[in-house]
């Protein structure tokens, strides 16, 4: 019995060492295709958390950090996202084949989960590389996004009709933290 | 026992922080109000909305004929049209710099417009001020008169402070002057080389791409006898990369050296004309 209730009293303490990586300057970029060329948006802030105790990867933008280089591009692409009512652009979701945190090498991981932009949400396998460095994890991943899946339509007025595809690409490299202190 | 409880609720609690999703919070509490006006420009006078770096604005600027001319010439638009064709380039976010050529007196002008600082959506600063300056020449062939280079000049310099109020409401009040380097005399009234006057300019958003404006230069101080305070009112609307404003404007000019100094029609005797603009924007960026 005493022995059960020191494992009980260890808990708190081995979750304290969850393997939890964190960022809240993490990179996304789209690509996007209007007729005659592309044009891409970014941002430096990207908050993620990857827990490899419960394998979860959670991530969010707010997209109004989002930068095309244009104010009236980005005007445009804030009203098209009702940005006012959906701030954000999240994922959530289980990381689904292995990783070794031990290995230094680049590893191709999947994700499988929610994303969800524009108040709608569908779930979507992602495919990335993780790879452990001497700062924390660094996760590079990359998918394609359709608008109609989220029901985001292009306004009217536009007169350049914006591809269904956008290309979205994020690069983050997550520091190691503590939940509780230690 | 409790401290036993208590150490296995905590642990639970601490398991349940690592599983959960993060609370989303928004990235920016602070930084510049954007898009005090949707464009750099009323009809003629100018805005403290500057152009983004490496952006570029294709301007085409027209009016007609005064409006009480009447259906004989088809409400001035017969009188045909005063043009000014111009572009803007955005040097830094802070710095633009601009060309034109007005089709009246063949004036072409350069100008720039810089921003000195912008209002914060804290407050902490609660005004956009920029500064505005703009030198023009008449390079018309004269047939009366011999001008000299310099005495073809004309110039114009403001400050401009604006607040946007809530997202409905920006006004804007610039003291501006304006200086011909050669006036003309042609009858018994004595002209003014230099004019001061107290640029007003205000718009309400009617939605998020539409909205009314005004600009209103009231001369301050001594001015030509005949001159008229100019003022025009203004429908805008934005499409993507494309700001459209159609107006209704006293003064026949473009450049606000010469709606100050040169204006004779007054907008409440119903002497104003109709007038459009179209405002191009370009994104020179690499991406």
């Amino acid at each position: 019995m005493k022995f059960l209730l020191f494992l009980l009293l260890l808990t708190p303490f081995m979750s304290v060492n969850a393997q939890t990586f964190y960022t809240e300057t993490g990179s996304t970029k789209f690509t996007s295709s209007v007729p005659l060329h592309d044009f891409t948006g970014t941002s430096e802030n990207l908050v993620g958390q990857i827990d490899l105790n419960e394998n979860t990867i959670d991530f969010y933008i707010d997209l109004e950090t989002l930068d095309t280089g244009n104010a009236k591009r980005d005007k445009d692409m804030l009203l098209t996202l009702e940005t006012k009512q959906y701030p954000f652009a999240e994922f959530f979701g289980k990381l689904t084949s292995d990783f070794d945190l031990n290995s230094s090498l680049s590893q191709v991981v999947v994700v499988k989960g929610l994303f969800k932009i524009h108040g709608n949400e569908k779930e979507i396998e992602v495919n990335g590389t993780l790879t452990k460095t001497s700062s924390g994890l660094q996760l590079n991943a990359a998918w394609t996004l359709l608008l109609e899946d989220y029901n985001i339509v292009p306004p009217k007025l536009l007169f350049i009709k914006v591809d269904q595809e956008q290309k979205i690409e994020i690069n983050a490299l997550l520091t190691e933290v503590k939940i509780e202190g230690n | 026992m409790r401290i036993i409880m208590s150490f296995l609720l905590l642990s639970m609690f601490t398991i349940s922080v690592t599983n959960a999703q993060m609370a989303r919070t928004r990235a920016v509490p602070d930084g510049p109000v954007d898009e005090l006006f949707l464009i750099g420009s009323v009809a003629g006078m100018s805005t403290v909305t500057n152009l983004e770096k490496n952006n570029l604005n294709s301007l085409i600027m027209h009016n007609f004929g005064l409006v009480s001319s009447g259906i004989e010439d088809f409400y001035g638009l017969d009188q045909g049209a005063a043009v000014r064709l111009g572009i803007d380039y955005g040097i830094s976010d802070k710095l633009s710099v601009g060309i034109g050529r007005t089709s009246i007196e063949d004036n072409v002008d350069v100008r720039f417009k810089y921003t000195v600082f912008r209002q914060l959506k804290s407050d902490k600063i609660p005004v956009e001020v920029a500064i505005k300056s703009d030198l023009g020449i008449n390079t018309q062939k004269e047939r009366a008169f011999d001008f000299e280079f310099s005495e073809r000049l004309n110039y114009f310099g403001s400050i401009m402070v604006a607040r946007k109020f809530n997202e409905k409401l920006t006004l804007q009040i610039a003291p501006m002057i304006s200086h011909f380097n050669t006036v003309v005399k042609r009858t018994t009234i004595i002209p003014e080389n230099t004019h001061f006057a107290l640029g007003l300019g205000g718009r309400i958003m009617l939605d998020e791409r539409k909205s009314l404006t005004f600009e209103y230069l009231p001369v301050i101080g001594s001015r030509t006898e005949g001159t008229k305070n100019h003022l025009a009112i203004a429908y805008e609307i934005e499409t993507g990369g494309h700001v459209f404003q159609m107006f209704l404007m006293s003064g026949k000019w473009f450049t606000e050296q010469h709606l100050i100094a040169r204006n004779e029609n007054d907008f409440f005797a119903g002497d104003f004309r109709l007038g459009f603009n179209v405002n191009r924007i370009f994104s020179l960026n690499k991406n």
